[in-house]
C-alpha cells in the first residue's frame, strides 16, 4: 500500500471516524450531564427566547456594533470564505458526489472559489494577528487556540496549493492536513461550531423565560 | 459538602472543596459555555470594570478560568483520556484561587453586560455567581461578604436588622409621617418587603412603598418573619443563606396566605426571588413575585394610582437585575411616561444599559470601592449626555453606590428612588 | 521581556507544528513522488500537445498538409528558418487570438524567454545576493546596534494597533508571495537540480497556485498599508541631512522624526513597487481583460501577449526591487538593531530606543513615557501614539 493509498483508505475513514464519534459524544456526553430545572414561573417562552438568541447573537446587537466591528467583519469574512471553501469548492463537490452522498450541488465558478479563498484567508490571518497582539486575546489564549488556527491555516493552505489538482503528493498534503484537522476537532475549541448553538440557547432559554434576551 | 466545613485550614484555602464545588455546580448548561468561549476578548468591551482600566485581567472570560480548569480536567467529556495522554489542563492551585478572588468578587457585579456582547451568548455572570460558591468552599470569601451572609443568617438582615429594630422602626416612621404602615397582619392577599438599605439608610422609601400600596388598596403588610428581601447568600455564595432567607420570605408569605410578594427596590433581591428561589427551595412558589415597579405598573394600568405630572428633566438608570437580567425594563417605562413629561433616556439604556458599578455585592465590599468609583465614571458622563437634572433608579443597592460614588467624584446631579419620585406625585398626596 | 517571550513562544508553538509536519510530509513523499509516474498530470486547463513525427522520416503526402515557408527549393533550409524564428507570418492554420497570425515561432515570445532568463534571473538573482552578502559583512564587522546608554526602563507608545495589524498582514503576505514568486522566478535553476523534476513539478504547481490565490488580497494589504502609513512619511529637509550622514550607519546619529530618510524610502519603495506588482499582477491574472485593455490604450500593435510579456518582466523586476530592499528592512527590524522589533510587536520603543533613533520625535513624546509596559501597550493599542 502506498502512502497516498493509505491516507485515502484507512486514515481517511480513521479520521471520518474520530471526527464524527467524537463530536456527537462530545455533545451527548455534555448533554447527559444535566442541569437543575427551573422552577420559577416563566413570562415567556423559555424555547423562544433560545431560537431568538441563537439568531440575535450571530450580530451584534444591544449597541455594541462599534465596538465589536473588528471581530465581526473579520470573523464574517473568515467564516464565510471558509464555508463557501468546505462546501462549493469544486474539487470538495465532486468528491461528496463520488464518495460519500452519491449526489452533490452545484460548485462555485473559479473566481468564486478564489474570492472566497481571498476572504477566508485574511480572516483567518487578520483574527490570529489580533489574538498575537491585542493584550485581552493575549490574556486569554491558550495553547489550544494557537494549534486549532495554525490547523485551519495548514488546511486552507495546502488545498489552495493543491487546487491545479494535477499532483498527487499536493493531494496527498492536503489530505493528511484535513485528516489531523478532524481528528484533533472532537478534543478542542474547534468544537465551538457545535457548542455555539447549545451556548447561545441556554442563554435565550433562561432568559426568554424572563422575557428578555440579553 | 455544607459550608460549615468551609472553614479556611491552616495551610491556606482549601483547594479540594473548592474543586469538589467547582464540579458540582457544574451542569450541562455551564459546560456548554465552558466549552463554546472561544477567547474572542469581545466581552471586554462591555464590561466597566475593564472599560474604565483597559487591564486585561478584568476581560470577563477570564473570570471563568478557573472553573473551566476544573471542568476540563474532572469532567468534561474525554477528561479522563486528556489526563492520561497529559493534555488536561493542571490541577487548579492555591494561588489561583487566591488570584481570582478579586476578579470573582471585587470585579464582577454579575450585570450580565458581557452576555450581550458574547457570539455565544454566554451567561457569564451567572457562572461568577456559581464560582462564588466554590470561594466560599475553599475559604476565600470576602469578610464584608461574609459577615452580611452570616448577619443575615443570625440577625435577620445583612445589616444587622432584627425583627425587633423592623418593628420599632416601622412604628417610628408610621408616626412621624403619618402613613398606616401594616405589620404582622394575620391574613393579607399581598406581603411587601424591603431592604436593610432602605430601612436602615433611605427610610423615606419605605414609607413611599406604603402609601402606593395604600392608595392602589389593596390588602397588604409587612411580616417580621419575613421582611428582608436581599439575599447575601447568593451574592456570596453561601449557598445554606440563600435558603434560608427563601424559606424565610416563602414561610411569611404561606403563612398569610399571600398570593402576591412584593420585593422592594433592589435588583439582586429581585432575581434572588422571582428567579432563583423556586429552584433553590426544590419547588415552585406558591405565590406571584412582583417587583415594586411592576406592580406600580400594573395599578396605573389599571387606573387605581393617579398621578400628577412632572415637569423636571430626568433620566432612568436600569437596575441589572430588574431590567437586562429581570425582564421588566418596560414597566418602569410605563410608570415614568405616567408621570414625568420630561423623561430622558440614556445612550445605552434599558436591557443594555451600563451597571452603576455596586451591585452583585460589590457595594458592600470596602476593598472594591476605589475601583468601583472609577467604574461610575461611565454613568455620569451618559447622565450628563441627557442633561437630565436628576438621575432616577428602581434599586436602593444603585442608588446606595451611586450616592457614594457621587461623593467620591464630585459630582453634582440629584440621585433619585423612582418609587418616592411616584410616591410624592399621587394626586392625594 | 516576558512578554515578547510569550508572543515569539505563541508563533514557535504554532510554527513547530507546521514545520515538523512539511518536514515530514515532505520524507515521506519523496519517494512515492519519484516512483509515482502517473501521480503527475496535465492540469484540467492544459492544451495537450500531439508528438510530431520523428525528423526524416518519411511525410505521408495522402495525410499531411503543404511544407510551410513554401520551401520549394528556391530559398535555403537556413534561410527559411531564419524566418520562422523573426516570426515572418507565412501559410500555417495557427488561428490565435493574441498573437501575429500564421507565425510559427512567436518571436516576441522567444525575445521574452532569453529576457527574463539571460537578464532577469541572471543579474535580479546577483542584486539578491549581494544585498545578502553586503549584510552579511556588515553584520560581521558592526555586530548588532544595540542601544547606546542601554535601556531606561521607560517605553514609549509607538506604533497603534491598526499600524501593526497592517504592518504584520503586508509581512505575512510579502513572505508567502515572495517565497512563492522566487520559486517560480529561480525554481529551474536552483530547485530542480536539487530535488528532481517530481519533486520540482509539485513545488512549482503548488507555488503558482498560492501565488495567484494570495496575490489579490496583497493588493488590498498594500492600499490599506499606504493609508495607514503615510502620515509621517513626507520627506523633509532634515531627511537630505541624514541621506548625507549615511542615517549613522557608520557612527554618528543624525536627526529624525517619526520616520528617518531611511524608512520614509522604504515606505515609498513598497507603495511604488507594490503599485506595479498589482498592476502587472492583475493583467496576468486576468489575460483576457489585460489584453483588452493593452489594446484599447496603446493600439493594435500592442497585442495582448506583447502586454503580458511587458507585464511579467515589470513584476519580475519590481519583485526583487521589493525584496532586495525588503531584506534590508528584515535584517535591520530583527537581528541588525536592539530594541527596534518590540515597536512592532507590543507597540511601545525604550526611551533610549527613541532618542538614539528618531530624536524629535522623542521630543514630542517623551512626556508619554511610562514604566508600566502593559499601560504602554494599552495606550499604544488605542492609537495615542
Amino acid at each position: 500500500m502506498t502512502l497516498l493509498q493509505f491516507v485515502q483508505g484507512p486514515l481517511w475513514y480513521f479520521a471520518s471516524a474520530v471526527f464524527v464519534l467524537g463530536v456527537l459524544w462530545r455533545l451527548i456526553a455534555m448533554v447527559m450531564i444535566g442541569k437543575p430545572r427551573d422552577l420559577s414561573a416563566a413570562r415567556t417562552s423559555s424555547f423562544g427566547g433560545g431560537i431568538k438568541a441563537i439568531l440575535l447573537h450571530s450580530v451584534p446587537h444591544g449597541g455594541n456594533l462599534a465596538r465589536t466591528i473588528y471581530h465581526f467583519l473579520v470573523g464574517y469574512a473568515f467564516h464565510i470564505g471558509l464555508f463557501v471553501l468546505v462546501l462549493f469548492a469544486a474539487p470538495h463537490v465532486r468528491f461528496i458526489e463520488e464518495r460519500l452522498l452519491g449526489w452533490a450541488w452545484t460548485p462555485v465558478p473559479g473566481w468564486g472559489f478564489a474570492l472566497a479563498a481571498q476572504f477566508a484567508f485574511a480572516g483567518l490571518i487578520l483574527l490570529y494577528i489580533r489574538r498575537l497582539t491585542d493584550p485581552v486575546m493575549r490574556k486569554l489564549s491558550d495553547w489550544d487556540d494557537h494549534i486549532g488556527t495554525w490547523l485551519v491555516f495548514l488546511v486552507m493552505l495546502t488545498g489552495c496549493l493543491a487546487l491545479q489538482e494535477s499532483h498527487d503528493g499536493l493531494r496527498l498534503i492536503h489530505l493528511l492536513s484535513v485528516e489531523a484537522l478532524m481528528i484533533y476537532f472532537p478534543f478542542s475549541r474547534l468544537m465551538h461550531a457545535f457548542t455555539f448553538a447549545f451556548s447561545r440557547y441556554n442563554t435565550g432559554a433562561t432568559y426568554g423565560r424572563r422575557g428578555v434576551t440579553p | 459538602m455544607t459550608d460549615s466545613a468551609s472553614a479556611k485550614t491552616s495551610d491556606g484555602p482549601n483547594v479540594q472543596a473548592a474543586i469538589d464545588k467547582f464540579i458540582a455546580v457544574t451542569g450541562s448548561q455551564v459546560a456548554a459555555y465552558l466549552d463554546a468561549c472561544i477567547h474572542c476578548g469581545q466581552c471586554a468591551q462591555a464590561c466597566h470594570f475593564h472599560e474604565v482600566t483597559h487591564d486585561p485581567k478584568y476581560v470577563p472570560a477570564n473570570k471563568l478560568v478557573p472553573i473551566t480548569k476544573v471542568y476540563k480536567r474532572h469532567k468534561a467529556p474525554f477528561a479522563a483520556l486528556k489526563r492520561a495522554i497529559g493534555l488536561a489542563p493542571a490541577e487548579l492551585t492555591a494561588d489561583d484561587l487566591t488570584e481570582w478572588q478579586e476578579l470573582l468578587y471585587d470585579s464582577c457585579t454579575m450585570c450580565g453586560r458581557c452576555t450581550v456582547v458574547c457570539p455565544m451568548g454566554i451567561d457569564i455572570a451567572s457562572i461568577v455567581g456559581l464560582s462564588r460558591q466554590a470561594m466560599v468552599a475553599a475559604g476565600l470569601g470576602p469578610a464584608d461578604l461574609m459577615e452580611a451572609a452570616e448577619n443575615a443568617r443570625t440577625k435577620g438582615s445583612p445589616l444587622g436588622m432584627t425583627a425587633q429594630v423592623l418593628s420599632d422602626r416601622i412604628e417610628w416612621l408610621a408616626d412621624d409621617f403619618e402613613v398606616e404602615i401594616p405589620l404582622d397582619k394575620k391574613k393579607a392577599d399581598v406581603l411587601v418587603t424591603l431592604s436593610s438599605i432602605e430601612m436602615m439608610k433611605y427610610p423615606d422609601s419605605v414609607v413611599a412603598m406604603a402609601r402606593l400600596m395604600n392608595a392602589s388598596g389593596v390588602d397588604w403588610t409587612f411580616s417580621s418573619h419575613g421582611y428582608e428581601a436581599t439575599n447575601f447568600g447568593i451574592l456570596s455564595g453561601k449557598s445554606d443563606v440563600a435558603k434560608i432567607m427563601i424559606e424565610r420570605l416563602t414561610g411569611a408569605a404561606e403563612e398569610l396566605g399571600a398570593k402576591t410578594v412584593i420585593i422592594p427596590e433592589c435588583g439582586h433581591a429581585y432575581g434572588a426571588m422571582r428567579w432563583s428561589a423556586a429552584g433553590i427551595l426544590g419547588r415552585p412558589l406558591p405565590f406571584e413575585v412582583l417587583h415594586i415597579t411592576e406592580f406600580v405598573a400594573q395599578q396605573i394600568k389599571a387606573g387605581k394610582l393617579k398621578l400628577k405630572k412632572m415637569g423636571d428633566a430626568i433620566t432612568y438608570h436600569d437596575p441589572c437585575q430588574v431590567s437586562r437580567r429581570g425582564g421588566a425594563a418596560e414597566d418602569a417605562r410605563t410608570i415614568l411616561n405616567a408621570f414625568a413629561s420630561d423623561f430622558r433616556e440614556m445612550e445605552p439604556t434599558g436591557n443594555n444599559n451600563w451597571c452603576c458599578g455596586g451591585g452583585g455585592g460589590v457595594q458592600a465590599m470596602a476593598s472594591a470601592s476605589d475601583l468601583r468609583h472609577k467604574v461610575f465614571r461611565i454613568k455620569t458622563e451618559q447622565v450628563d449626555k441627557t442633561g437630565a437634572q436628576s438621575l432616577v433608579s428602581a434599586c436602593a443597592n444603585c442608588r446606595l453606590t451611586m450616592d457614594e460614588s457621587k461623593v467620591a467624584l464630585d459630582w453634582h446631579t440629584d440621585i433619585k428612588s423612582l418609587v418616592e419620585l411616584v410616591a410624592d406625585q399621587l394626586e392625594d398626596a | 521581556m516576558v512578554d515578547v517571550r510569550r508572543s515569539v513562544s505563541g508563533l514557535a508553538r504554532g510554527l513547530a507544528p507546521i514545520a515538523l509536519f512539511l518536514m515530514l510530509a515532505l520524507q515521506i513523499l519523496a519517494p512515492s513522488l519519484a516512483e509515482a509516474q502517473s501521480s503527475v498530470r496535465a492540469p484540467g486547463n492544459a492544451v495537450v500537445n500531439a508528438v510530431p513525427p520523428p525528423m526524416g522520416s518519411a511525410p505521408d503526402t495522402a495525410t499531411q498538409g503543404t511544407p510551410p515557408g513554401d520551401a520549394l527549393g528556391n530559398s535555403s533550409d537556413s534561410e527559411s528558418w531564419r524566418k520562422i524564428r523573426q516570426g515572418v507570418p507565412g501559410h500555417v492554420n495557427n488561428t490565435d487570438a493574441y498573437g501575429s497570425r500564421g507565425a510559427l515561432i512567436e518571436s516576441s515570445g522567444e525575445n521574452w524567454r532569453l529576457w527574463r532568463n539571460d537578464y532577469v534571473v541572471r543579474y535580479g538573482g546577483m542584486v539578491l545576493l549581494g544585498v545578502l552578502t553586503i549584510l552579511a559583512v556588515f553584520f560581521a564587522i558592526r555586530g548588532r546596534m544595540r542601544i547606546s546608554g542601554g535601556r531606561t526602563g521607560k517605553v514609549i507608545p509607538r506604533f497603534s494597533l491598526v499600524e501593526r495589524i497592517t504592518h504584520w498582514f503586508v509581512a505575512i503576505l510579502f513572505v508567502f508571495l515572495g517565497t512563492s514568486g522566487l520559486i517560480i522566478l529561480f525554481g529551474k535553476l536552483l530547485l530542480l537540480p536539487l530535488i528532481g523534476p517530481k519533486a520540482f513539478g509539485l513545488f512549482a504547481s503548488a507555488s503558482l497556485e498560492g501565488h495567484n490565490l494570495f496575490g489579490p488580497i496583497f493588493a488590498v494589504a498594500i492600499l490599506a498599508l499606504f493609508f495607514v502609513f503615510v502620515r509621517g512619511n513626507g520627506y523633509k529637509f532634515i531627511d537630505l541631512v541624514w541621506a548625507i550622514k549615511g542615517g549613522g550607519f557608520f557612527g554618528g546619529h543624525p536627526s529624525s522624526g517619526r520616520y528617518n530618510f531611511g524608512e520614509k524610502s522604504w515606505f515609498w519603495w513598497a507603495t511604488i513597487c507594490g503599485i506595479a506588482l498589482t498592476l502587472t499582477g492583475f493583467a496576468m491574472l486576468l489575460p483576457e481583460i489585460a489584453a483588452s485593455v493593452s489594446t484599447a490604450l496603446v493600439g493594435p500593435e500592442m497585442t495582448g501577449r506583447l502586454f503580458l510579456q511587458f507585464a511579467h518582466l515589470v513584476h519580475a523586476v519590481a519583485a526583487i526591487a521589493f525584496i532586495a530592499f525588503g531584506i534590508g528592512h528584515i535584517y535591520l527590524g530583527t537581528v541588525g538593531m536592539e530594541g527596534a522589533l518590540e515597536g512592532m510587536t507590543r507597540g511601545y520603543v525604550d526611551e533610549n530606543w527613541a532618542k538614539e533613533h528618531h530624536d524629535l520625535w522623542y521630543e514630542e513624546h517623551k512626556a508619554h513615557a511610562v514604566t508600566d509596559t502593559v499601560k504602554a501597550e494599552t495606550e499604544a493599542a488605542a492609537g495615542h501614539v
